[in-house]
């Protein structure tokens, strides 16, 4: 599904903040992001949600080589692509509903399909009375859900979260994480940039881990465990 | 699961969503907007006044034209080659000489001799109230002739020598000359008007492109979240035609009825002179079918402008 081969991304004509970056995300698997802070999570998450093009190497995303792609595939190939920033990004002069409604208004689907779909997905965020209040006045809490409600609406191939339980209580960030698991076991594929040891070590899932600019891929504790459980 | 609307007294206190959702971008909610409708109804007003200017040339040119083009006059001077003044009872066998070649000519719809009086009436307002009488005066003998429609530039040409021929000294005034100059100078008008539209046009894309640009610059984090959504260029383009083709026609139909306004002023001003030099001017039917069509002009140059621009600023995205 996803596959970076020997990528490479460079700031203008500053030093290459990734490096020679290898892996590849099968479809319907579950990958946890990590690294120390600077080590190049935030760029390797805009080459996937294809914010930006490699400056060398091969990304292919869903069996297409992104940097041949036209802008019209590129579109289609967004379109696929849930994205959870870390600050949001939610339009705030329009109301809750509006935020979450929006990729599937850009996607072209019926009013009152996107009317159902949005109201259920509200009332499953907790979010179900703030449906048109404006999202600069609700807390960061609240905000983070409707960025989850927005990226997940769609029900994409791809889900990109980048720290999507960071302001979120732990009952809140471990529902939200069910929900996760619940959209990768109907198919959807997912890596989340998370720094929360505890929530990684809870979800046995194999970890991109980024230092430097190079990637590493590690298998899961609770995969290696049942690895070496067959080993002896 | 039944959706409950949220308490309204509380909503107020968190920042309600007012309003039908229009816009993925909050194009509409700032002060710029206003700047531009302001801009592109003086465009518009401008551009009504040079089409009414070209509109009210072309129709006096036309006038100008179709009262003289078959119109014209004989002059016989009253002083001959040599430099001799001809007596009124000399002049009378030449201008009738003139009259006659008239009489029998097939391509002379009408002629009249113009009597003595008649030319004293003519020279009358260059002589004033003063005691120099026209009748001291060595003045020519004129006859004014109308041909019939469409006579060929030859015949007209060989008329002449005819005049010339059998009334010597006697000369066939066509207009040409001083027609071609006023037609020039009209012509020229027309061009300047033409030419101001063409400024106002360029003026107006200009503005618009710079107000897109504008618009793109401070919302481009939201811009660029669209484009990361999966939208195409074409939606997001699509958001700034439709504010431009709002904000085209507010400012088009505002400058229109305010160029309309100042046209039935200077109607009226020009009235109240009585300005007899110029033909009487009837706005046609086609300058108010292309007045009124204006604002849908300005407005469509808006839209496709802000799609141009929006669509060559998404390009730098990949």
């Amino acid at each position: 599904m996803i596959r970076f081969e020997h990528v490479g991304l460079r700031y203008g004509i500053g030093p290459e903040v990734l490096s020679d970056v290898n892996f590849t995300l099968a479809p319907g698997s579950f990958h946890f992001l990590t690294g120390p802070s600077g080590a190049g999570k935030t760029s390797l998450m805009s080459l996937m949600y294809l914010g930006r093009l490699p400056t060398r190497g091969l990304v292919t995303m869903f069996g297409q080589n992104v940097n041949k792609a036209k802008r019209e595939e590129m579109v289609l190939l967004r379109q696929r692509i849930g994205v959870v920033f870390q600050d949001f990004r939610l339009l705030n002069h329009m109301s809750t509903f509006d935020n979450v409604a929006l990729p599937l208004r850009i996607a072209g689907k019926p009013e009152k399909e996107i009317q159902n779909n949005v109201r259920e997905l509200l009332e499953w965020v907790g979010l179900g009375e703030h449906m048109n209040v404006l999202p600069n006045t609700m807390s960061g809490g609240q905000q983070q859900r409707i960025a989850i409600a927005r990226a997940v609406i769609t029900r994409p191939r791809l889900l990109l979260a980048d720290e999507p339980t960071g302001n979120l209580d732990d009952a809140i960030g471990e529902r939200l994480l069910g929900l996760f698991e619940q959209l990768n076991r109907m198919g959807t594929t997912l890596v989340i940039a998370t720094h929360n040891q505890l929530l990684m070590d809870k979800f046995p899932h194999p970890r991109l881990i980024l230092s430097k600019g190079h990637l590493t891929v590690e298998e899961s504790k609770f995969n290696l465990r049942k690895k070496l459980e067959g080993i002896f | 699961m039944i959706f409950k609307f949220p308490n309204p007294r509380r909503e107020r206190t968190l920042g309600k969503a007012t309003g039908k959702r229009r816009y993925d971008l909050p194009l509409n909610r700032n002060d710029s907007a206003r700047f531009l409708v302001t801009l592109i109804g003086l465009m518009t007003f401008l551009a009504v006044l040079a089409i009414s200017a070209y509109f009210a040339l072309g129709a006096m040119s036309e006038r100008w034209t179709s009262g003289l083009e078959d119109k014209m006059t004989i002059e016989i001077p009253a002083q001959t080659a040599a430099g001799l003044l001809l007596r009124p009872d000399e002049m009378a066998p030449i201008t009738q000489a003139a009259a006659n070649v008239l009489q029998n000519h097939p391509s002379v719809k009408s002629h009249h001799v113009m009597t003595a009086e008649e030319i004293h009436e003519l020279v009358k307002p260059w002589l004033g109230e003063s005691n120099l009488s026209a009748d001291q005066m060595p003045l020519p003998g004129l006859i004014s002739l109308e041909l019939k429609p469409d006579t060929p530039r030859d015949t007209v040409r060989q008329l002449g020598e005819q005049i010339a021929s059998a009334a010597p000294g006697a000369r066939l005034d066509t207009h040409e000359t001083w027609l071609k100059d006023v037609l020039r100078f009209t012509g020229a008008l027309q061009f300047a008007a033409t030419l101001l539209l063409v400024v106002i046009g360029i003026t107006t894309v200009i503005a618009v492109a710079g107000a897109v640009r504008a618009r793109l610059a401070v919302h481009r984090s939201d811009v660029e979240l669209l484009h990361l959504m999966g939208a195409a260029d074409r939606y997001i383009s699509s958001q700034f035609q439709r504010h431009s083709l709002m904000l085209g026609l507010t400012g088009g139909a505002a400058g229109t009825v305010a160029g309309a306004i100042a046209l039935l002023i200077i109607g009226w001003v020009s009235g109240e002179m009585d300005v007899n030099l110029l033909p009487s001017y009837q706005v046609s039917g086609t300058q108010i079918i292309v007045t009124l069509i204006l604002p849908l002009v300005i407005a469509g140059l808006a839209t496709l402008t802000a799609q141009r621009t929006v669509m060559r600023e998404l390009l730098g995205m990949p």
